[in-house]
């Protein structure tokens, strides 16, 4: 049973980006996102509004080994 | 430095000992050379390792490289050692496929940074190795060039994307070869072959020269018999790039001096959740004996949880796809049909994320890996995990082009590297038993941020006590 996500999403990004539904694979794995959405809805209200993405290159720095 | 060598088969040393060899004058590189090139031309016809092979510039290398020490040059680290590398490293004037139809004849104008070293170092190039079509799949299929096959076992996996890479390295065709890892592409060829593959700390290894993927993930590493190999081979490569700005200018340590074998008081975290959710019997069991290798030399093993694993997954999730769902839009929307089906589904679904979601994504990186710091390393040096958390799958049953309803098992190959992506800690796999089937099984190890030499250490203390990683695939 295909997850009613499928469809609207293949025209969001026939819309958005100009890329057509290529195969029946391409349908299968849009209907595995789901649990990744429960996921991410989990996580909402975790993002500060100062986080950025170079705090990555900051924590690399931060967290590194102090005494090899 | 290796002990003296006394191998009826040259192509069996390790990449370190088949140096020093040549170094202590015992060895040419040209009969080194000339018996990975027997084993290539009487088992690569099954295993489908190479896409390119220079045989003929490596012979003149090789003779090159012996003339040189015989005439008291300095030699390099690597001199005289037979490499290749996953066909996505740019050599100038030379066809760079990417394991694709649609860059089948593409030829670059530069030379990656990390050839430019490994030159430097005196190894010698044999050639280009089969991957994943533009380094996108787990399991080593390529529906351009021909899925590369286990040399344990022809019908199962190799692992992806550095198919050829991790059975070429296997298979005694070559003492080293280049992988790249953005999802576990280096470690899980290591694991499911039975080598030695290292995943360095995000941004330690230039990316100049080599095709992108994901640019938030991409690593660039080595695939090696051993943990010294490793070690060796990280020190050539790493290191600031002018040419990669992103590449850090953290000093490059000596990882080969850092193997002692002493990792007496070494604390060894094993995370709770995640990693063993759905696994084979047979991994967990190889896993817990390996624990008890690592303990006999004195380390200790404790079970902790994790509870940013859960962001790490979802965040990591989303990273890889939606770049490299950018990067290939044009191809995506004007030859859609020169990729693979799994390649182009996987692909397409990237299109899907909202944007929002991948800038919070990244930008919850680095609050998320202080987090899993201070939970796994708070208290602890190392993770430990299976790599691969099933038995080694066939290449029939993640055969996604075959049959959409194999997406399930495809995508689960990954479950255990892809969190060390998002993260971007260095981690290696090293062999650590065979399953039921007589597929390896992989030990990874993870350390904080730029703790490669503390990894390192570990997995050679576990090689010195073991010999998984001594293990000759039976080809025939």
């Amino acid at each position: 049973m295909e997850s009613d996500l499928v469809q609207p999403t293949i025209e969001r990004i026939r819309r958005w980006s100009g890329v057509e539904c290529p195969n029946a694979a391409a349908r299968h794995g849009l209907s595995d996102f789901p649990p990744l959405l429960a996921e991410l809805e989990a996580l909402r209200g975790t993002l500060v509004f100062e986080d950025e993405p170079s705090s990555f290159e900051a924590a690399l720095q931060a967290e590194k080994e102090k005494t090899p | 430095m290796n002990a003296p060598v006394d191998a009826t088969d040259l192509a069996t040393l390790s990449m370190t000992e088949a140096a020093d060899a040549i170094a202590r004058g015992e060895i040419t590189a040209s009969a080194l050379l000339e018996a990975c090139l027997a084993r290539i031309e009487a088992h690569d016809g099954k295993v489908n390792s190479f896409i390119r092979l220079d045989r003929e510039e490596a012979r003149e290398a090789a003779a090159a490289a012996d003339k040189a020490r015989a005439a008291g040059k300095p030699l390099g680290p690597l001199h005289g050692v037979p490499v290749a590398h996953k066909d996505m490293y740019y050599r100038a004037g030379k066809v760079s496929t990417c394991g694709s139809k649609i860059r089948r004849d593409f030829v670059p104008t530069v030379t990656a940074t990390v050839l430019e070293r490994l030159d430097a170092a005196g190894a010698i190039d044999l050639g280009t190795l089969n991957m994943a079509e533009f380094a996108q799949n787990p399991t080593g299929h390529n529906a351009h060039f021909g899925d590369c096959h286990n040399p344990w076992n022809l019908p199962y996996c190799t692992g992806g994307s550095s198919s050829g890479s991790g059975a070429s390295v296997a298979a005694r065709f070559v003492t080293a070869a280049l992988g790249s890892d953005t999802g576990g592409s280096i470690r899980l060829p290591a694991s499911l072959c039975g080598v030695t593959g290292l995943k360095p700390t995000q941004t330690r290894v230039s990316r100049f020269g080599v095709m992108p993927l994901s640019f938030s993930a991409d690593n660039v590493g080595p695939l090696v018999r051993t943990a010294r190999d490793a070690a060796r081979f990280l020190r050539v490569v790493a290191g600031h790039d002018p040419k990669d700005p992103t590449s850090a200018r953290e000093p490059v340590a000596d990882y080969e001096a850092a193997l002692t074998g002493d990792i007496r008081g070494l604390r060894i975290a094993v995370p709770q959740q995640w990693f063993f959710d759905g696994a084979d019997t047979v991994v967990v069991d190889a896993f817990e004996a390996a624990l008890e290798v690592l303990k006999a030399r004195g380390a200790t093993v404790e079970r902790i949880s994790v509870p940013s694993l859960r962001a790490v997954t979802a965040y990591g999730a989303l990273l890889s796809r939606v770049e490299g769902a950018a990067i290939h839009a044009n191809w995506m929307r004007g030859r859609p049909g020169d990729y693979s089906i799994h390649l182009s589904a996987r692909l397409f679904g990237g299109y899907a994320i909202p944007g929002h979601l991948y800038v919070e994504a990244l930008s919850r990186r680095g609050p998320v890996l202080r987090q899993f710091c201070t939970e796994a390393f708070g208290r602890f040096d190392l993770v430990a995990t299976p790599t691969l958390r099933t038995r080694v799958p066939t290449l029939a049953e993640t055969d996604i082009d075959a049959d959409p309803q194999n997406w399930s098992r495809f995508m689960a190959v990954s479950a255990n590297t892809r969190p060390f992506n998002y993260l971007g800690l260095p981690v290696v796999s090293i062999p650590c038993g065979f399953d039921d089937r007589g597929l390896p099984i992989g030990l990874q190890l993870a350390g904080r941020p730029f703790a490669e030499a503390r990894v390192l250490r570990a997995a050679d203390a576990f090689q010195r006590d073991t010999d998984w990683h001594r293990r000759v695939p039976p080809l025939g």
